[in-house]
């Protein structure tokens, strides 16, 4: 009865919207928390959010994995390797930036006992 | 009821932006999903096979796109090196609580069983789904699971430090090798036959490239979480 | 001579530095400057060869990553390459008198700053940008919070935060334009990217113009710029302003040039470029904290060069290449001045010029402010002429009343400092600058006033990089596109 589920275009349009749903979810917590840490959590979902989109869009589910071995040797329905490899360098990118963003933030508090992101304003104009 | 008082406009206001927003966009990118254009992949996909590389994924991320990974290695090199600038401190604090007896025992069951598991998912990445970062990852998570469970438990600096420096200074030599022979940096100087696809010893560098990848990134995540659990806690 | 060198020293000598740090104290400073020396040396010869190349990493294009070497980022390399040089020699001498803590990670974040910069303006591959723009950016985030102060720290948030966001939106852009046009090479990309839909190739604009626009320091998004150049100390603000933001600038506006070569988006840029100039140097106006006013400075000088370059006209791009130069020059000068004075007291407050009893840093200062003003005979004056003559060539009289409005709200506040710096009041006793340090703020000085009596000597290989950087057809014929 679920048939239509399989089909290309309802696959992607249903990963389009729940990614796009995602993303704004992450940008509202960008804009409307104040404490440090929560602020970090909402630019890892917004990062996660992006990948999901540039997976799924460029994902066939007609295809097979792109490994090639004794009995699959036609390249011509394998899925494309690249996004996987662009969102391996991706993925880590974005972590390391994020774990240094929480070290500055464990040693701002360590020093001043502050995390709360309107409070800091050590520099008066 | 007064409208004005009882509805908050500004509220409504942005959330009614903020809808039009989301379905501006949705209808921008689902008017344009092409599905049958022929991208960079393909050909990728169809070069693979000179390689003698099974998994077509780790010979884009390793040699076709080499050099991404070379620099996503220093990102990670350098997340590192800051974060031990940041929170290394004379005075250590170890955790406060001492973990229950089972946790004991039972990690130091699971440790080896992960860390055989981390490399072996390293060394087989060019023949199966895994790879250098998978690997890496597994071993720091086995790591963790020690650092959490033991209050003293601590991988010595130095030896994290010489694992880092022979893998980071074999990779960009390695790199510089293929420069001085084959004329591309990165370019694949050892032997990789087609005929040897499937088989450990296959693909030229590749392999080798992956397990200093795997290596480093293990050590580094390694020294990102004792940091984040052994600093000193003078709040 | 490869120029893959200029990214795989810099790596090598930061994954080698526990291996060096055994050779002595200095073992690492010294390798450090040797180094740096021999990539400007490198650089040098590079330029010298006149035609334009594609260097070729691992897989020919447009397959894979190749760096292309033309007269136009040759020239950005050289300045690079140059000024870390110089960075050096002023920190060899500086650091016997305020030692940065745990010395060796300082010059492995300057050597990686150096390595992203000259990447970003090599490569020519998108994602490969993209990971060049993260290590610019994380070196830039740690060298900002170094010290280690409440106020250090704070700052490395506040430029760690928005750089994270610009490199969400930055990727949102990447992933769009693969699944659209499918490939990942700046050549094959211009050529298929007029033939994408409307909708789409107005998204994918406007997401790359948020992304580059943070680090760029366009308004509304410069709202980070200032604070991050109080809080740091004097020493980084120079690496931040003369040489990540003009990375930044020239690959965004290779990447204009190349994705939208007739000009469609340029006016609008053009009008948010002045009206940034306009904001920064109205607010500038009030500021009493020295680095606080030279970070406006920057702001409204950044916006000049990214009005110039908006204009996508030979005479523009001329001119813009042109501040570039003078820019990055005359506030290595200021900053570094900055570093020497800060050493005796301790807060930058405008109050404290009053005070400077240094003949040698009032003339090198008032030779840098003079640059930047744009009075005839320095270098800063041929770059503000030009972008003033390609503004009235085409007709942008507006555009032109409001860049002369903000020189003159920035010659005033440049003229107060004037007046501090040779007012007769009381002084502190003699500063006291090393030998080595006048020699570097000598020759940065000497090369602005040359510039400004013979701008000829370079404008024919600055027109000619014009000429490159506007021609997308040859560089997709170079690298073989589609």
């Amino acid at each position: 009865m679920f048939e239509f589920l399989n089909q290309q275009e309802v696959i992607k349009t249903i990963v389009t919207i729940g990614s796009m749903v995602l993303f704004f979810v992450g940008l509202f917590g960008l804009l409307t928390r104040k404490h440090i840490i929560k602020i970090f959590i909402s630019i890892a979902i917004m990062e996660s959010s992006i990948f999901l989109l540039f997976i799924g869009l460029t994902f066939n589910t007609d295809f097979i994995a792109p490994i090639l071995d004794n009995t699959h040797v036609n390249v011509s329905n394998m899925n494309d390797p690249v996004p996987h490899a662009m969102l391996l360098t991706a993925i880590v990118i974005g972590m390391a930036v994020l774990a240094l963003g929480v070290s500055f933030a464990i040693e701002y508090f360590k020093l001043t006992g502050k995390t709360d992101i309107n409070e800091m304003n050590e520099m008066k104009h | 009821m007064n409208l004005k008082r009882d509805l908050p406009t500004s509220t409504l206001s942005g959330f009614a932006l903020s809808g039009l927003l989301i379905l501006t966009l949705l209808n921008i990118l689902l008017q344009n999903m092409p599905d049958n254009i022929q991208t960079a992949g393909n050909e990728l996909l169809k070069l693979n096979a000179n390689e003698g590389v099974a998994n077509a994924v780790t010979t884009v991320v390793v040699y076709f796109r080499g050099f991404d990974t070379l620099g996503e290695i220093a990102v990670l090199f350098i997340a590192s090196l800051g974060l031990g600038l940041m929170l290394h401190s004379n005075t250590r604090c170890d955790i406060k609580a001492e973990s229950n007896f089972m946790l004991q025992t039972a990690s130091k069951l699971l440790f080896p069983i992960i860390l055989l598991f981390g490399i072996y998912v390293m060394i087989y990445g060019h023949l199966s789904p895994g790879g250098g970062f998978q690997g890496g990852v597994i071993i720091a998570s086995g790591v963790l699971l020690l650092l959490i469970s033991h209050k003293e438990f601590e991988v010595p600096h130095s030896v994290i430090v010489a694992l880092e420096t022979f893998a980071g200074v074999s990779y960009v030599l390695i790199g510089l090798i293929g420069l001085l022979v084959l004329d591309t940096f990165l370019g694949n100087f050892l032997p990789h036959d087609i005929s040897q696809m499937g088989m450990l010893i296959s693909g030229g560098i590749i392999p080798i490239i992956y397990i200093i990848v795997g290596i480093k990134v293990g050590s580094e995540m390694s020294m990102i979480v004792q940091n984040l659990i052994k600093r000193s806690d003078d709040v | 001579m490869s120029s893959i060198l200029f990214i795989a020293l810099p790596l090598l000598f930061g994954f080698a530095t526990p291996i060096l740090s055994k050779f002595g104290k200095n073992g690492v400073a010294y390798t450090s400057m040797l180094m740096q020396m021999f990539l400007l040396y490198l650089a040098i010869d590079l330029v010298s060869t006149t035609s334009s190349y594609v260097e070729i990493i691992s897989i020919a294009p447009p397959l894979g990553i190749s760096f292309v070497l033309n007269s136009a980022s040759l020239f950005f390399v050289t300045i690079f390459t140059f000024l870390i040089t110089l960075f050096s020699l002023y920190y060899l001498t500086h650091r016997k008198t305020d030692a940065y803590e745990n010395e060796t990670k300082f010059f492995i974040l300057l050597n990686m700053l150096l390595a992203s910069s000259i990447g970003l303006v090599l490569s020519s591959d998108i994602f490969n940008i993209y990971v060049f723009f993260e290590i610019a950016g994380i070196s830039a985030y740690i060298l900002s919070a170094y010290k280690k102060t409440p106020s250090a720290l704070e700052a490395g948030l506040k430029y760690l935060l928005t750089g994270a966001v610009a490199s969400v939106f930055l990727v949102f852009a990447i992933a769009l334009i693969y699944i659209n046009v499918g490939s990942l090479n700046l050549a094959v990309i211009s050529q298929s990217f007029e033939a994408l839909p409307y909708n789409i190739k107005v998204l994918i604009s406007i997401l790359l113009l948020i992304g580059f626009g943070f680090k760029v320091e366009i308004f509304p998004l410069n709202f980070w710029v200032t604070d991050v150049y109080q809080g740091s100390s004097a020493l980084v603000n120079a690496l931040f302003s003369g040489i990540i933001v003009k990375a930044y600038l020239f690959v965004f506006f290779h990447i204009l040039y190349l994705f939208l070569p007739s000009g469609e988006f340029s006016v609008f840029l053009v009008y948010l470029g002045a009206v940034s100039m306009l904001v920064a140097e109205i607010v500038g106006l009030k500021q009493t904290n020295l680095k606080r006013l030279f970070a406006y400075s920057s702001l409204g000088q950044v916006a000049l060069i990214f009005t110039a370059f908006a204009m996508q006209n030979k005479e523009g791009i001329q001119a813009a290449l042109f501040i570039v130069l003078a820019h990055s020059i005359a506030k290595f000068i200021i900053f570094l001045a900055l570093t020497s004075i800060q050493g005796e007291h301790k807060s930058i407050h405008i109050e404290t010029l009053k005070e400077l009893n240094s003949p040698f840093l009032r003339a090198i200062m008032l030779i840098a402010m003079f640059s930047l003003l744009g009075i005839p005979l320095f270098a800063g004056f041929v770059g503000k002429f030009l972008a003033l003559k390609s503004f009235a060539v085409e007709g942008m009289f507006v555009i032109l009343m409001i860049i002369v409005i903000s020189s003159l709200i920035e010659s005033v506040y440049y003229f107060k400092l004037s007046g501090y710096m040779f007012s007769k009041g009381k002084k502190r006793e003699v500063l006291n600058i090393g030998s080595t340090q006048k020699i570097v703020f000598v020759l940065l000085a000497f090369l602005l006033i040359f510039i400004g009596i013979a701008p000829f000597m370079i404008s024919n290989f600055l027109g000619d990089s014009a000429n490159i950087l506007l021609d997308a057809k040859s560089y997709s014929d170079m690298l073989g596109g589609v």
